[in-house]
């Protein structure tokens, strides 16, 4: 496809859509008329030959990492800044009685004291904000802290899902026992059945544990706040912060946000949260900056999570293994909220009746959920694909034969193939253990599935990309990179579209001075934002052509950019010569987020995964050898990045399916293991061989093409590590995560 | 397990009773010249002034008995590569050299470290040098978010000189002390063997 417009492309154009053949299986294109939007590039699609896009490039931060370097909010310092902490509530349940802050404000170095609850406010959980402090050192607000004299009335609270209000009955094999509502044609569905089965699955509330926690700094300038935090959403916090602030009668001027570089988030980081705005109250009260950062059991008990699940499923199949009922209830851990809680599930596996979904959240007094990285999704699949790996196995018909029979997308049936070659899947599941083998190897596999084409914004999102006379390029969005590599995305598709040096262009986001983008929620970022970049660099581009064909005496439209070269034949300036035509002020441009094609390739994104398990059955310990992950994220901008995305998925794959649990005391109704002790993640030791393979797509859903990533990867590993344990073992283990006494309690229940 | 000479009592073998987590290294001499500062004779409450020797310059800093060695460095000295992540010696965040051994910072005591060589991971990066290894964890993507990062190019670093070419075991194990949220193990063993192959320390 030529890289210059039509004039007027509202005829539409052709564009080529699909994938190159995955190894071993077959090409799949199509075509399609689309209507790029007036001032858009024409789209890239499967025959678009790239420069840059889809290589191999070094994170174009990677530098500022690895050397330390790098500023997190957690990192920045001003002359006089103050340190500020908060005071925490010691009880789940009930209401603050009395408070004093006069002593606390008279201890040596304290510059300001704020309460956050009035007495007669309400306490809904263990770490409940009460008083925020700011002084001259960690050591004089702690001190400080322990001089708060706050009194509570305690109320009787509950932490424990299983007497939850509205929890159902469980059997002494925590199964169900709650009758399923009826439903006329499911149950003949089932009669109809060849084989049908049943069974309950539980995963527990797992924490976000971003390594850099909550918080940041605030400094105000007057009426104007600069505030450094560590968000992924810059604008949504902006806002919430401004109104927060005005609501506690402080005139607000301008707010900014910076976010630079974030350690983390993984969906808990969406709000300034009461950590933000007692900072900006403590700089605001104090007229000084302010650093507020939570600590590690305040990152684990105050920040949202993933919330546990109990579902309970019951399918059939007919004589061919073919799925022909399905019914699914699901009650889901919320906290103090009672929101938040919500489990998803597959939705390609063929059913003949309508599916019944139910859902119901349980509240309990503690810190509520947070979206986390696929919200819903690890719990569900993990639910799914285990029974339906049981299901299988009842009928005597192999998870991938199962697969193939019942899941309808044809891109992830292509994968499947692939992946099962690529892994050795029928080598590996045919291996037999020895009955009195300690070590039992067993094979799994899960699908994964995300939805997510790109915000296309109410008002669109933006990115100004500006080309300097000394030949750099500046590519600038508000959004932030909280480790996908954004910048790089940024970098990329600017020096592609420029025909640019990838040096010469420096990207920049965090800042809300800079045009507006998504949080990054729902691998909304990437897709948003691509075709906005593009956009904006191929309006620079077009101020550059001019300036040359003009200098050489050209026709404009025969001048092109490629390779650091802009020109016709042998008419040709190289990138720096051509950017000195530019003169003092640089080429400024903005791009747009326009809407999107009407027919993309496909709607959603998908994957599979495959893992091998080896169980000490002394131990019940479970290890993950190896995992092999094929996944779709439409067109692959920055390959080594969109794999670190996919192999860390796998990672926290094997965290969640293995390790961990938020462990709850229920007298006191505090978390007991809100520490990296004793929450235990994924460490080195525990990692398998890992290998990815990224399904590159042309999805034709607009001028760049690029679909979600940080959520999709991480939807399958727990499921396929779980389903390879039951293979490993000859019986599942139907709660997560798989720890040894489950593996023992199941390789018991298999003798009994 | 080796224990540097002379490092009195940190706060983690002070709570604990066990020694310093670190491991023998055959040296990195970045303050070689360099006169080391002695420790104060006596500590009473409030701030002091000491001396700390850190990548090869003797910096004075003012703490108090109970300021770690990781407080120290970034709040005094603006250091703020290492990271208080779990402040408890279980993440790996916050390593340093000390006299060669890596070691968590936040298990340290400041006034323990005077005396003691120290090497963060600012020294690996100049204007025009970049350390190989420092390099290789950009060339392999050895990161995501990067807040573990400067941690384990520092638990890398003792690694390789300690073991000169180590094994996918030994990585794993020299690195075992150090968590990442966002799963990048696997590039950082990457790019340690990378480095090996090189012959870079």
């Amino acid at each position: 496809m030529s890289q210059h417009p039509a004039q007027d492309p509202s005829d539409g154009v052709e564009i080529t859509v699909g994938y190159k053949a995955l190894p071993g299986q077959q090409d799949r294109f199509e075509k399609r008329t689309v209507e790029p939007k007036t001032g858009d590039p024409l789209p890239w699609d499967a025959n678009t030959q790239f420069q840059v896009v889809g290589t191999d490039v070094a994170r174009v931060d990677g530098l500022a990492k690895a050397s330390g370097r790098a500023k997190y909010a957690y990192d920045i310092t001003f002359p006089g800044m103050l340190h500020g902490a908060l005071l925490r509530a010691p009880i789940a349940k009930g209401k603050l009685k009395a408070l004093s802050l006069d002593e606390a404000s008279a201890m040596p170095g304290i510059a300001a004291v704020v309460a956050l609850k009035e007495v007669g406010n309400k306490v809904r959980f263990v770490g409940d904000a009460i008083a925020a402090i700011a002084g001259v050192s960690q050591h004089a607000v702690r001190d400080a802290l322990e001089k708060v004299r706050a009194e509570y009335e305690a109320e009787e609270h509950n932490v424990d899902y299983n007497v939850a209000e509205g929890a159902p009955l469980l059997d002494a094999n925590g199964q169900v026992e709650d009758a399923w509502p009826e439903a006329k044609e499911i149950e003949e569905a089932l009669g109809k059945a060849a084989v049908t089965h049943t069974g309950t699955y539980r995963t527990e509330v797992q924490t976000h544990s971003s390594l850099e926690t909550h918080g940041g700094v605030a400094k105000w300038n007057g009426q104007d706040l600069d505030f450094w935090m560590s968000t992924q959403a810059t604008f949504g916090v902006r806002g919430e912060l401004a109104r927060a602030l005005q609501g506690r009668g402080i005139k607000v001027g301008t707010v900014t946000i910076h976010a630079e570089f974030v350690g983390g988030g993984f969906g808990s980081k969406f709000g300034a949260g009461i950590e933000g705005l007692a900072c900006a109250l403590l700089a605001h009260a104090a007229q000084k900056p302010v650093k507020l950062m939570l600590d590690r059991f305040e990152e684990h008990t105050t920040t949202g999570n993933r919330p546990g699940a109990l579902m309970q499923a019951r399918a059939g199949v007919d004589k061919d293994g073919k799925l022909v009922a399905w019914d699914w209830r699901s009650f889901g851990h919320a906290g103090f909220s009672g929101q938040g809680g919500s489990v998803a599930v597959p939705n390609y596996y063929a059913i003949a009746t309508k599916p019944r979904r139910e859902h119901k959240d349980l509240a309990i007094d503690t810190d509520p959920p947070r979206p986390m990285r696929a919200p819903g999704h690890p719990q569900g699949w993990f639910g799914v694909e285990l029974f339906l790996d049981e299901l299988a196995a009842k009928a005597g018909i192999d998870p991938l034969a199962f697969r193939l029979q019942n899941d309808r997308e044809q891109i992830r049936q292509d994968q499947w193939r692939f992946g099962a070659a690529e892994f050795g899947w029928e080598k590996a599941r045919a291996h037999q253990n020895a009955a009195d083998a300690r070590w039992r190897r067993g094979v799994g596999l899960a699908s994964a599935r995300w939805g997510q084409l790109g915000n296309q914004g109410r008002p669109a999102h933006g990115a100004t990309c500006r080309v300097h006379q000394d030949g750099s390029v500046e590519i600038r969005s508000g959004s932030q990179d909280i480790g996908v590599g954004l910048k790089t995305v940024m970098a990329v598709l600017t020096a592609e579209e420029l025909g640019a040096p990838l040096a010469a262009v420096n990207a920049i986001a965090g800042h809300t001075s800079d045009p507006s983008g998504p949080a990054a929620g729902g691998s909304m970022v990437t897709p948003s934002l691509a075709p906005a970049i593009r956009q904006a660099a191929y309006r620079a581009k077009l101020q550059l052509r001019e300036m040359v064909a003009k200098h050489l005496g050209v026709p404009v439209g025969d001048v092109d950019c490629k390779n650091g070269k802009i020109g016709t034949g042998t008419a040709q300036l190289p990138w720096a010569e051509a950017c000195k035509l530019i003169g003092p002020n640089p080429i400024d441009v903005r791009g747009e987020r326009l809407a999107n094609f009407e027919k993309p390739f496909h709607a959603t994104q998908c994957g599979a995964q495959f893992a091998e398990v080896e169980v000490d059955t002394w131990t019940g310990i479970v290890h993950v050898t190896r995992m092999f992950g094929v996944q779709d994220c439409g067109l692959v901008i920055a390959k080594k990045q969109a794999e670190s995305q996919v192999l860390g998925a796998m990672i926290q794959g094997v965290s969640y399916a293995l390790h961990e649990q938020r462990i709850m005391d229920k007298r006191s109704g505090r978390m007991l293991n809100g520490d990296f002790l004793r929450y235990k993640i994924t460490g080195p030791k525990d990692l398998p061989e890992l290998r990815c393979h990224m399904h590159s797509i042309a999805n034709g859903h607009d001028s760049v093409g690029a679909a979600g990533l940080g959520e999709p990867p991480s939807v399958a590993s727990a499921a396929a590590i779980a389903n390879a344990v039951f293979h490993a073992l000859g019986a599942p283990v139907r709660h997560l995560p798989i720890t040894p006494d489950k593996v023992l309690a199941a390789l018991a229940s298999k003798k009994a | 397990m080796t224990v540097p000479p002379d490092r009195g009592v940190s706060r983690r073998s002070f709570l604990k009773g066990s020694a310093v987590v670190g491991i023998a290294t055959t040296g990195l001499d970045a303050a070689a010249g360099a006169v080391r500062p002695t420790r104060p004779a006596s500590f009473g409450p409030g701030q002091h002034e000491i001396a700390l020797l850190v990548n090869g310059s003797e910096q004075k800093v003012k703490v108090e008995t109970r300021t770690t060695l990781l407080d120290a460095l970034r709040d005094g000295l603006d250091l703020t590569g290492a990271k208080k992540i779990c402040d408890r010696g279980s993440c790996g965040g916050c390593t340093v050299l000390m006299d060669g051994v890596a070691v968590n910072a936040c298990l340290t005591l400041a006034m323990d470290a005077v005396g003691s060589k120290l090497t963060t991971v600012e020294s690996l990066t100049d204007k025009d040098a970049v350390h190989p290894l420092v390099q290789n964890f950009v060339q392999c993507d050895a990161m995501q978010c990067g807040f573990c990062t400067p941690g384990m190019v520092m638990s890398s670093l003792a690694c390789l000189q300690k073991r000169g070419k180590p094994t996918v075991e030994q990585m794993k194990h020299d690195l075992s002390g150090n968590l990442c949220r966002c799963g990048t193990y696997g590039r950082v063993m990457e790019a340690i063997e990378r480095t090996a192959q090189a012959g870079g320390k």
